[in-house]
């Protein structure tokens, strides 16, 4: 694959870009029009596909997003707590109700879920996020009835057999631990350790050694609060009316009882505003991993397009800022991104970057220059135009593949993006100026973000001296030192 | 010359029909094999499909070659790989890195992808910008920029790809010497990343005369699919592709040399970097009667596909002797070979694997699949043949696939229907000739 080729660069294409005339083949003239890009046509019309939504008696919201081409249906059920509803104490707990849920019901052991599912070459999956949990089941449309009740007998029926317990646990113990083996997870968990201290999104971030202390007991009383159709939404994405929908998920859904659930939107995290730089010891990493951000604002705001706008200027892609300065023109990084997670208090602007161990520092200031208030306003209306083609370009690709879709359309729902958000992408962000670009990037970049390193201390350690004061942190977030001036204590 | 009489004479055949429609079975061809579907070829060759679908305003544009590592002589092996980075580093009018410069400013997506026998190219972009992919692929068909300073950046890309690769995969050396007693010769054994000493050999002149060899229209599908026009598709077509020369014909291929695997069937691998024993079982399958190749794939999801296949069920779920499982049935040009890799704790579980292994290949020998079993097999067939057709990308990779090995794309709902009437006999008979105890192969693992 070549953006795996690519990572390599250091560049060096200013001198190729020299010999390109000169050893080209064939030597034969060629035609006019091959010395320019073409222009392109007329741009054309973005028609999404209808969703229609409806509410059932018990609560549940129904949302059907019709394709009508499509053979396959993706169904997402979302339950709306997700990993921040764990109590402080007890975090992990809602990813092992949710990672529980098919290992047993009432009728069924996990082995004979497992089978059923298999039986109709269902493709069964659940994730955890701050906010809300989802059930992901993709299944052929002539399945779907088999897929909706397997689905309503796992979630409804849980039984949360006590033997499946360890099972699920070991698995998310190791799950976990593999993971601690990218630098870059490992970075940004620990950002987000720091942006969200004392905050209650500080419970969703923790170490497979929590696992082993939620109970059984923990999960019934977790499921048994937030499992509830009135606090969930089910998104149906295929060639399918709301009608037919709506029949078939009552069908397997009205057993499902509704309970009053208090659940207040919580307070967004305050940004940080102090210069923090966090060092984690990651012995086999050859190179050293750059992840610094701050919280923002939630993706309800009207700041949304406008930051999507500036950040696909600062590092959307390979073409951005951040990529063309610190890989293609300073050498120091295989690569370097920014973008943003949204969840539903706040959201967290961050920057990734690959770097050599030697170039930590330059590189960390790089990207600070890059998304500080100088450069930014020095952007262009040129800028924010490519910028806005990009990102208009894109939409219809992020969101064709079925799963995505429906994904996208569970998101919009659950974090109540409202309907514009979606149908009106495009004038969203044609209406995006620099004023706003800038106006934005005024409110949510003048402070300080985190930084945080992941590397090989003995490869780094000179670098991390050149820093007035570095934290250092095991892969726990337990802080274990600080360099203050080049000395360590 | 006009645009328009360009494309008049330079179409030889014309072809435009829905995929399933005229073969002898009347009925609609199933939902999802349902698109319409246009197929001609330019005068030097070069084959063209599309496939319209207005859902969404993209389309994916794929240029596949009829090329891959089966093309390399002894001593350039890695150069069809190599050839995949340097058609980014720039042609005669596009520099390097301004091919995906151009894709990702208006929001479009890119990658290149080298199979054993095939290598493509492939973009998404905006539909109102199909014009410009057309010009940056036919750059790179026409006139690719070969120089010294670009071969020689492509292979220290390669070097030190191939450097971190093979250390951080510890198996990686043993799939390599599998493939090598598993398929009979050079041309088809040998790996797609090559050896760090051929890849330093290849000189510019090689990669001059591989790319004027096999990167030519008439070795090569064009496959656009997505929100297109097709008149004003076929006239840029035609405006980018028809004056770029035809090339040679490409040479035949040797035919494979089935050289005698006797003294291989047990091999060992004694100084292995691997962290735990492991090790390969596997068939060669060096041809298949009509009608075998359906069964083939069917017996392959029985096998490998998903917690349910059998071989996991039975060595990570049930006798939990193997920490991973992986395989599959491969081909190469015609030539396939069934695979098994597994990873255990230690010696003993090891030896369990395989004799679990030797016991379900034997059970496909001597036990009818039950219909019920074979009724999910061919849904999770369904599933992933209607996946890989269900986004522009996915249709048109698919589609330029199938025509570069040499399928008839208006025989495809027929073909799919013949999957879905394998039965547990044609399984069992196929599993019988093939999968003769006496024919398997192992490689065995230890480590240090």
């Amino acid at each position: 694959m070549i953006m795996r080729s690519l990572t390599h660069w250091k560049g060096t294409c200013f001198l190729a870009g020299i010999c390109v005339v000169t050893f080209a083949l064939p030597a034969l003239p060629q035609e006019k029009f091959r010395k320019s890009p073409p222009i392109p046509d007329p741009f054309q019309e973005l028609r999404l596909p209808l969703i229609e939504s409806a509410t059932l008696s018990n609560g549940l919201t129904l949302a059907v997003a019709r394709k009508a081409s499509s053979p396959l249906m993706s169904l997402q059920l979302v339950v709306l707590a997700g990993e921040s509803d764990s109590r402080p104490d007890l975090p992990g707990a809602a990813s092992l109700t949710a990672n529980m849920i098919g290992r047993g019901t009432d009728l069924l052991s996990a082995g004979e879920i497992e089978e059923r599912i298999e039986s109709f070459g269902g493709e069964f999956a659940a994730s955890i996020s701050l906010d809300i949990t989802v059930f992901t089941f993709n299944v052929l449309a002539e399945n779907l009835d088999k897929a909706l009740e397997i689905l309503s007998a796992i979630v409804l029926k849980a039984s949360f057999p006590e033997g499946q317990m360890d099972t699920v646990k070991r698995t998310m113990y190791y799950d976990l631990f593999e993971r601690e083996k990218d630098p870059e997870h490992v970075a940004k968990r620990q950002l987000f350790r720091m942006l969200f201290k004392g905050h209650p999104y500080q419970t969703s971030i923790f170490n497979e050694d929590v696992i082993k202390d939620v109970g059984r007991e923990d999960i019934l009383a977790f499921y048994d609060r937030f499992y509830r159709p009135n606090n969930a939404l089910l998104v149906v994405a295929g060639n399918m009316n709301l009608s037919t929908a709506s029949r078939k998920i009552s069908h397997y859904f009205n057993t499902w009882t509704a309970r009053r659930i208090d659940r207040s939107l919580l307070p967004s995290p305050p940004p940080n505003d102090r210069e923090q730089v966090a060092f984690i010891d990651l012995p086999q990493a050859k190179d050293a991993t750059i992840v610094l951000g701050n919280v923002i604002f939630p993706a309800t705001s009207s700041d949304y397009f406008p930051f999507m706008v500036l950040n696909q200027v600062l590092g959307g892609t390979m073409g951005s800022r951040l990529f063309m300065n610190l890989r293609e023109s300073k050498g120091y990084a295989s690569y370097a991104f920014s973008g943003a997670d949204f969840f539903k208090s706040c959201g967290v602007f961050w920057v990734r970057a690959k770097v050599t161990p030697e170039a930590i520092r330059d590189s960390v200031q790089e990207v600070l220059k890059e998304i500080g208030p100088e450069a930014v306003e020095r952007a262009s209306s040129f800028e924010i135009e490519q910028a806005k083609s990009f990102l208009i370009g894109n939409f219809p690709l992020k969101n064709e593949p079925l799963t995505s879709f429906s994904l996208e359309v569970a998101r919009n729902k659950a974090f109540n993006l409202g309907e514009d958000h979606w149908s009106q992408y495009y004038e969203n962000i044609i209406l995006v100026n620099l004023e706003r670009v800038l106006a934005t990037a005024r409110r949510f970049l003048q402070l300080r973000p985190v930084v945080v390193i992941v590397g090989n201390k003995d490869l780094v350690a000179d670098t991390l001296r050149e820093f007035d004061k570095v934290d250092i942190y095991d892969i726990s977030g337990n802080l274990r030192s600080t360099i203050n001036k080049g000395v360590e204590k | 010359m006009s645009l328009k009489k360009n494309a008049a004479w330079l179409l030889l055949a014309v072809l435009s029909c829905p995929p399933g429609g005229l073969n002898a079975q009347e009925q609609a061809p199933p939902k999802g094999l349902d698109f319409p579907l246009t197929q001609y070829k330019l005068k030097n060759g070069l084959q063209v499909i599309l496939s319209e679908d207005d859902s969404l305003p993209l389309v994916s544009v794929v240029v596949a070659y009829g090329v891959g590592p089966i093309r390399e002589q002894p001593g350039q092996s890695g150069l069809a790989y190599l050839m995949e980075n340097l058609m980014f580093q720039g042609s005669e009018n596009i520099s390097p890195m301004q091919h995906i410069n151009y894709i990702q400013r208006i929001g479009g997506e890119f990658n290149a992808n080298t199979a054993f026998d095939k290598s493509f190219f492939y973009q998404t972009v905006p539909s109102n910008q199909l014009a410009l992919v057309l010009w940056l692929e036919s750059d790179r068909m026409g006139s690719l920029s070969v120089t010294g300073v670009n071969v020689e950046r492509a292979k220290e890309t390669l070097v030190t790809e191939q450097r971190q690769r093979r250390s951080a995969e510890p198996y990686l050396e043993s799939f390599f010497l599998f493939d090598e007693i598993l398929f009979p010769d050079f041309v088809y054994g040998h790996p797609l990343l090559g050896t760090e000493e051929d890849l330093r050999n290849i000189t510019e002149e090689d990669v001059r005369s591989f790319y004027r060899t096999y990167y030519v229209p008439n070795n090569a599908v064009l496959c656009i699919t997505g929100s297109l026009n097709v008149p004003r598709t076929k006239e840029l077509i035609a405006r980018y592709f028809e004056t770029i020369p035809r090339g040679n014909d490409v040479p035949d291929l040797p035919a494979p040399k089935l050289i005698d695997a006797g003294r291989l069937r047990d091999s060992h691998l004694k100084e292995s970097l691997a962290p735990s024993p492991a090790f390969h079982f596997g068939y060669r399958i060096s041809h298949l009667q009509t009608g075998e190749s359906y069964s083939l794939r069917i017996l392959d999801i029985l096998m490998f596909r998903g917690k349910g296949s059998r071989l996991y069920k039975r060595l990570v779920k049930k006798e939990r002797v193997a920490l991973y499982l992986g395989g599959g049935v491969e081909e190469r040009m015609g030539l396939r070979a069934f695979k098994v890799f597994t990873i255990s704790n230690n010696p003993v579980m090891s030896d369990l694997s395989r004799k679990a292994i030797v016991s379900e290949m034997g059970k496909l020998r001597t036990t009818l699949v039950s219909e019920a079993e074979l009724a999910k097999a061919k849904d999770l067939f369904k599933m992933d043949y209607l996946g890989r057709l269900s986004t522009s990308l996915q249709k048109a990779l698919f589609l330029s696939e199938m025509v570069l090995s040499g399928n008839r794309l208006e025989d495809l709902a027929a073909e799919y229907a013949k999957y879905l009437k394998v039965t547990p006999v044609a399984i069992i008979s196929l599993a019988n000739r093939l999968f003769a105890p006496e024919n398997a192969f192992t490689l065995s693992l230890a480590t240090k």
